[in-house]
Formats: C-alpha cells, structure tokens, sequence
C-alpha cells in the first residue's frame, strides 16, 4: 500500500511539472503580452520606448531558460509572482478567489450527485418502463443545456419573474442557490448516466437472485447490495467531472457575477495576464491530480476485492 | 443632532411619495414626468448600482474607463467644476484663477478648510504635488503623465492656499484640464505611492463626498458618504453632505442580468444598456438616461500609411459608400444621433459637415473604378493581382462594434470591398493595431469635453488612431492646441474637421452616448461633461 502511495505521488509530481511546463511555453507564444496591452492604453499615452523600459523593469531581459527556471522555483517556494493587470501578488487573488469557487464547485458536486443517485434508483426501482424511459432519458437532456442559457434562464424565472431569490444582494446563501442548480445539472447527467447503467450491470450479476431467492424484497437488494457494487463507475466518473466543475464555474460565475477562479481566469485571458494564467492551470492541475488519487484510494475501501491488488 | 430628525422626515416623505406614486400609477400617469416631480430631497438609504464592468487600474490619469471613473468620481473633487449644460468652467475647490495672456501660467486660489478622507489637508501643496505628477509623471514610482496636461514645467506655491503653475508653451486646454476625471485630487501620501499600489482603490484618498467603506475585489465596492463633506461646487443646488448614506457598486457582466435586476427592483441603477434593452427599460416605466460624451465620434479611421488606404481616392470611396445612417436606424435607437461630422455637435468648435457626409455608392464605385481597382470574379475589386480587402478589429468598448462592422462589411460588399473582422483578442490586437499594414482600419471614438480631444485622437504622439503621417494635420493639431483666444481656436477645431474629411481619415457613424437605466424612485442623478455618474445630488424617494 505504501509503495503504491508513493508510485502514485510520483506520478503526480511528474504531470504537475507537465502541465506548468506546458503552460508556461504555450503563454509565452501568445502574440503580445499583458505588459503591451496594459500600457499601450492611449489613455497612457506612453511611447513605444518608454514600455520597452517598463518590460526590461518586470522581466530584467533574462534569458527565456533563466526565466523558466526562475519561475519554476517560485512556485515551488510558493512565490507565484505578480498580478501584471492590477500589480497585487498572485497568490492573494488565489487566495480571495478559492474560497468562493470551493463553496459554488462543492455545493454544485454535492447537489450533482443527489440529482444522480434521485435519478438512477428512482429509474431502478420503477415499474413501468414508460417511466423508467423517461428517466433514463434526462440526464441526456440535462448534458445538452449549455450553462450560460440554463443560469439566464434560472435568473429570469426564479428571481426577476418570480422573486423568490435575489440575484442582486441577498444573503451569501442566498447568492449561492442559483449559481449552484446551473452548475449541478450538467455535472449531474454523466454521473447519472454511468449510475443507472452500473446498477443495470449488477443486477444481471448470479449473486441478486441467490438474495431475492433468500427473501429480500426488491428494495433491500437495490440499497443493500446493487448501490454498493454500482458506485464503483460512478466514482471514477465523479473524479473525472471536476474538470467540467471547472469549465462550468467560468461560465456561472460570470453569468451570476460572483468573483472566483472561473472569474479570475476570465479576466486572466483577457488581459494575457500570464502569471495569473500559470497560477491557474497550475492550481486545477493540483485539484486534478488530487481528486483522482483520492477516488483511486477510496476504492479498496469501497470494494474489499481491490485490497490486495496493487 | 439632525441626523435622527433627517431619518424620520425621510420616512415621513418616502411614504408620501409612495402614495403619490400609487396615484400617479393608477392615473396612467408616465412615470418619468412623475419621477421628475418628485418633490423634497431625503437623506438616508443605499443606492445599488450595478456596473457592467471591475475596475482597473485607479490611477487617477487612468480614470477614462468608466467603471474606474464610476468609483473615482464620487471620491474625488477637481479644481473646478465644468458645467456639464454650458461647458463653462466654474468654481469647486479652487475659489477663483487666473490665467496669464498667452496661457503659460496659471494661478488657482483654493478653499480653505477642505481636508482629504485621511485627514491631511487639501493644500497648495498637495495640489501642487498632484499635478507635478500628472504634467511630469514620475519615473521612479512608475507613473505616466496624464494626457490632459499639456507643455507643464513646474507648480510653484505662493502661499498655503495659492498655487501657480507654469508651462512651455500656451495651453489653454489646462483650465478644462482641471476639471476632468483624470484631475481628481489625492492626498499627498497617495500620489507618492508607486504605480502599482496608486492602482489599488484601498489607498486612494482623495477629498469627495464618499469614501471607500469596503471593496471585494472584482465584485462590490461599497461607498459611504462623509459626513464633513462642505465643498461642493457653489453652483450645486445641494450642500453639504450627499443625501445618500451608501452607495453599492456591483460588477454584474450580464447584459440581460443588469436590465432584469433594474426592472424587477434589484437595483436602483445600472451603466451600460445595449440599445436593444432601451425598449425592455422604458416599458417598465423606468428611465434611459442617454449622455451624450462630447467627443470625436464613434467611426472608422483610415490609416493612410496602408498601402491600399494610401490612395485618398480609395479612402473618399469608401467615406461615400458608407451608410451611418442605416448603422443607426439598423442597429441602435435615438439615443445614437447620427454624426454630422468628425466631432459631436455638442464637442466644443464642432462644425455641421453632414452634406459631406451622404451615402453616395455611385460616387463610390466611380472612385474606386477611376482609383484603377475593377471587379473580379468573386466580386470583390482587385488591382495588380491584388484584392481590395483591409481588415479591422472588433473594438471591445465600443457597444455592438462587431455588429457595426458586420453591416459596414455588407454595404463595403455592393462595392466591391471586402472587410475582415478580426475578433478582439487582446494579444494579436495589441501588436497589430499599430502596423496600418495588417490594421487598416480602426473603430474608435474618444469622449472629452475641450476642444483638445481632437488632437488627442489624431496628433501622432497622442492616440493617434490613424498612425499619421500627415505633418499638416499634426501642425494644425498643435496650433490649435495653443491657441489662448477662445473664437480663434473653435476655427481652428473647424478647420481640422474639414481637413479630416477632405483627407478622408475618418468615416464617422454616430455620437456615441453612455447609456444608463434608472428605477423611477431615483432622483438628482447627475453626469459630468463625459457622462460619468455623480451621485452626489442623488436620491431616493
């Protein structure tokens, strides 16, 4: 178990030195940079020479090697540089940003899975198959709504027609129920999906009929024996939606004004403000890796066949 | 002890009102007359105004990009006050002036008593040190000089309260200089600060009726009015301290998030109605305040340096066949006068060139065929193997510029020319723009209410929007821009607006406005000469 621990943060290691790797060479052959398109403001009114002085001020004309390496060490002392846009450290954004894209990205997980599990066992323990159908089917409607018409549409309906939740001030609870229904429903519809399938596949396994044929109703087998065997899929499937969790924050927290990493990385972009582009990829690489090693952790837990395995 | 007194005479008349304006509602009264009528001012209560975009950079010579002069505008006074119906400047924190014959020194008598929101005095000074900063700039701390000071030497003060400035050259434009949003005055502390904590809102302390009582980064400021504050404008009806208690700035991006919170009562006011959203504002019995910007007119600028543009007939051409009339009435509403000439007529020295103007495409097609430039088979015009094809960027400030250009592109295609739109991606936008090889053509306006916001759009060494080669408008721009006697220099401003169009340089389409939509319980909004919000005198009833 250990040697398969230290394997796998090896591993990790290597592709989070890959990803900032990557970024970093990507940013720097963007045309322009965020010096250029900050001082060539006309309101400025700066010459071409004097923001030639301004880069040799931020980058001290180091070579491109020095310069990678320079960077690469900051962020492994944690040092991620300066914010060229508004000139603040990048790691304070980070941190004003995080909390806030924590607590829309968990809560929309969170909510993610409640609509997956509602929709898979309810599909389960239907009946009639003209409902199981129509259940089956939404979660395929739910991955086609894009995230920007669904949080419109939630905004007009719920809060300017209706008045139920104010978009505009409001609790911080409050601010969070709308943004968080537009980011669950996509996210829910895969995890969903590979749900209702697994607990199709468990139930054609030897093992139900042994139990119904012991007596157990048709409840008892879906909560005590398919749901545990079918979480399987679908936690791997959940590791996997963090970087659709991702993608749909920007898109949210934008629509709905909130300032997080989605936010962030949106004004980044624009501005090709490179540092705070890096920190970014850098920062859903981490989340990335982490989240996966901890699904791939939690399945011995989960399945007692996988413990000897690795 | 007014305060408590002040709150229950609010309550009193905020409940009146409502009952007026059930009345009014119920009389099918238009609710703008009713708004307007609204009788006494209340103190108290927060006004919600939602922004379209975060700020950036608060650097006061940074302050043009209207989220940025939405904040600094309510933390700020000026020297003086332009009148935003007479353009005349009037007195604020300076009491009176005096300039010198041939516009080369300035002496301003300032008020005494007023204090910044740190508590150090707003002295000769300070003043003296903030406009150093702004004519000279700073090397060390990193800051840019202000593009509303011209020729500045050097501030001399005479006494606590009387300070002189000198300059190298006549600049007349200065006394309007001191009025706009960039000259908003700081405490001394602040204009030390380097650049880029100059850029942070938390450490702008400047002397106007609110202050900064919170901010979340990219997401809300909050405003609370000074209590102290005793220096508005003497042409002010108001007095005193603002009658708001708070104001709440809140980016909201949206389009369509900013018009619904406004109508379904979220908000009380919002920057930055699309012309499409106008209709959805003043249905609801709500309030488009359309303000005008004074400026050079939203257009397209020709760059002569470009090998094709080089050809004044092309450029006459295409001036011809371009419809601004069918942009307006296509795209936006009323609130976008068609422009008459290189200048809104409201900018200072502006001259009526609208005969100039008119679509003509038969005059178009005969420029372009006498230019040597005939039809290929795709239809687009060709020369020397050449296609008449010339590219411009999406301008991201400019509202519906993409749709703009769009509907240029298809009256440009009856003649023969194709345009590119380039979408406005920062990087590529930031080295093309200035290479009138790959950027023939640029969609711009500039809004500043002195006659010097034309030189500004042109002179080479200002913004220079059609990269000018032109020693002669470069030598009018200046002349102009040094002309101290008022009559003298509004014919110059005409002269360069013949010029332009003689030239070609510009194909201007409309005078930009800054559109905002106000809730009808909102009274005493007012704007300054470019159209940035004052909520001062503001209200709620």
């Amino acid at each position: 178990m250990t040697r398969y621990v230290m394997f796998r943060a090896g591993q990790a290691v290597l592709v989070l030195w890959a990803a900032f790797t990557a970024a970093y060479v990507l940013l720097r052959l963007l045309p322009g940079d965020s010096i250029l398109i900050k001082f060539q403001n006309p309101e400025l009114g700066l010459s071409p020479q004097q923001i030639a002085e301004i880069r040799a001020h931020y980058d001290g004309g180091a070579s491109a090697l020095a310069t990678y390496l320079d960077t690469l060490s900051g962020f492994l002392r944690g040092s991620l540089g300066y914010s060229i846009d508004t000139g603040t450290p990048v790691t304070e954004r980070l941190a004003e940003a995080l909390p806030e894209t924590a607590k829309l990205a968990s809560a929309g997980f969170g909510l993610a899975v409640l609509i997956a599990v509602a929709i898979a066992f309810a599909a389960a323990s239907s009946r009639s198959s003209w409902i199981r159908g129509a259940l089956l089917s939404v979660p395929s409607l739910f991955v086609s709504v894009p995230v920007f018409w669904l949080g419109i549409l939630l905004i007009q309906v719920f809060s300017f027609r209706l008045g139920l939740v104010p978009v505009i001030g409001g609790s911080a609870a409050q601010q969070l129920i709308l943004p968080v229904l537009t980011l669950a429903v996509p996210i829910s519809a895969p995890i969903a999906q590979v749900l209702a399938r697994a607990v199709d596949q468990v139930r054609a396994q030897p093992f139900v009929p042994v139990v119904a044929a012991k007596g157990a109703s048709r409840q008892w087998i879906l909560w005590r024996h398919v749901a545990r065997n079918a979480t399987l899929p679908a936690l791997t499937m959940a590791g996997l939606v963090f970087g659709e969790l991702i993608a749909g924050s920007v898109v949210t927290e934008t629509v709905f004004g909130r300032n997080g990493i989605g936010r962030l990385t949106e004004q980044a972009v624009n501005a090709q403000d490179t540092p705070v582009m890096l920190a970014v990829v850098v920062l859903a690489a981490v989340v990335f890796v982490l989240v996966n090693l901890v699904v791939d952790l939690l399945y011995p837990v989960l399945d007692p066949r996988l413990k000897a395995a690795p | 002890m007014s305060r408590s007194r002040l709150r229950s005479t609010a309550v009193a008349g905020a409940a009146m009102l409502a009952v007026v304006g059930l009345l009014g509602a119920c009389g099918g009264a238009g609710p703008a007359g009713a708004a307007r009528a609204a009788g006494e001012p209340v103190y108290g209560g927060t006004l919600t105004y939602l922004e379209h975009q975060p700020p950036t950079c608060l650097y006061l010579p940074a302050a043009g990009f209207y989220p940025n002069g939405g904040i600094l505008n309510q933390i700020t006074d000026k020297l003086t006050w332009q009148n935003p119906e007479t353009l005349e400047i009037e007195p604020w924190i300076a009491t009176r002036w005096e300039v010198s014959e041939d516009a080369t020194s300035y002496t301003f008598h300032l008020r005494d008593g007023v204090t910044f929101s740190d508590g150090t005095p707003l002295d000769a000074e300070a003043v003296a040190a903030n406009f150093d900063v702004y004519g000279l700039g700073d090397e060390k701390l990193k800051l840019p000089v202000a593009e509303f000071v011209n020729n500045y030497e050097r501030s001399e003060v005479v006494d606590r309260l009387t300070v002189r400035f000198h300059f190298a050259k006549p600049s007349p434009g200065f006394l309007q200089g001191t009025s706009v949003i960039g000259a908003g005055l700081v405490s001394k502390k602040t204009i030390s600060l380097p650049y880029e904590e100059q850029c942070q809102l938390k450490n702008i302390a400047g002397s106007g009726p609110f202050t900064v009582r919170h901010q979340v980064v990219d997401k809300e400021v909050r405003l609370a009015a000074r209590e102290d504050y005793d220096w508005a404008p003497p042409s002010s009806e108001h007095q005193g301290r603002a009658y708001l208690d708070e104001i709440k700035i809140i980016v909201t991006p949206e389009d369509n998030v900013r018009v619904g919170a406004l109508t379904s009562g979220q908000a009380d006011f919002v920057r930055y109605v699309q012309a499409y959203d106008e209709e959805t504002v003043k249905s609801a019995g709500f309030t488009i305040y359309a303000e005008p910007t004074r400026g050079v007119n939203n257009g397209l600028y020709l760059r002569p340096g470009n090998s094709i543009l080089k050809d004044p007939d092309v450029r006459q051409a295409l001036l011809a066949g371009t419809d601004a009339r069918e942009v307006v009435d296509t795209l936006f509403t009323p609130s976008y006068p068609v422009a008459t000439s290189v200048l809104s007529h409201l900018a200072q020295g502006y001259v009526d060139l609208s005969p100039r103007l008119a679509h003509d495409p038969d005059k178009a097609n005969a420029l372009l065929d006498k230019a040597g430039w005939a039809r290929g088979a795709d239809g687009v015009r060709e020369k020397d193997g050449r296609k008449l094809r010339l590219g411009v960027f999406v301008a991201g400030p400019q509202p519906l510029s993409k749709q703009t250009l769009e509907l240029i592109g298809q009256q440009w295609a009856e003649l023969g020319v194709k345009l590119e739109i380039r979408p406005a991606d920062a990087g590529t936008q930031a080295v093309d723009i200035k290479d009138a090889e790959k950027t023939p053509l640029q969609h711009s306006m500039v809004g500043r209410a002195d006659q010097d916001v034309i030189k500004s759009h042109f002179h080479s060494e200002n913004r220079d929007a059609i990269l000018s080669d032109d020693e002669k408008l470069d030598r009018l721009l200046a002349e102009q821009s040094a002309e101290p006697d008022v009559a003298a220099r509004n014919a110059k401003v005409g002269e360069i607006q013949r010029y332009v169009i003689d030239q070609a340089y510009a194909i201007p389409l409309f005078e930009e406005p800054q559109v905002y939509g106000g809730a009808p319980h909102v009274h005493g909004i007012a704007f300054e000469a470019v159209a940035r919000p004052w909520f001062y005198a503001t209200w709620k009833s």
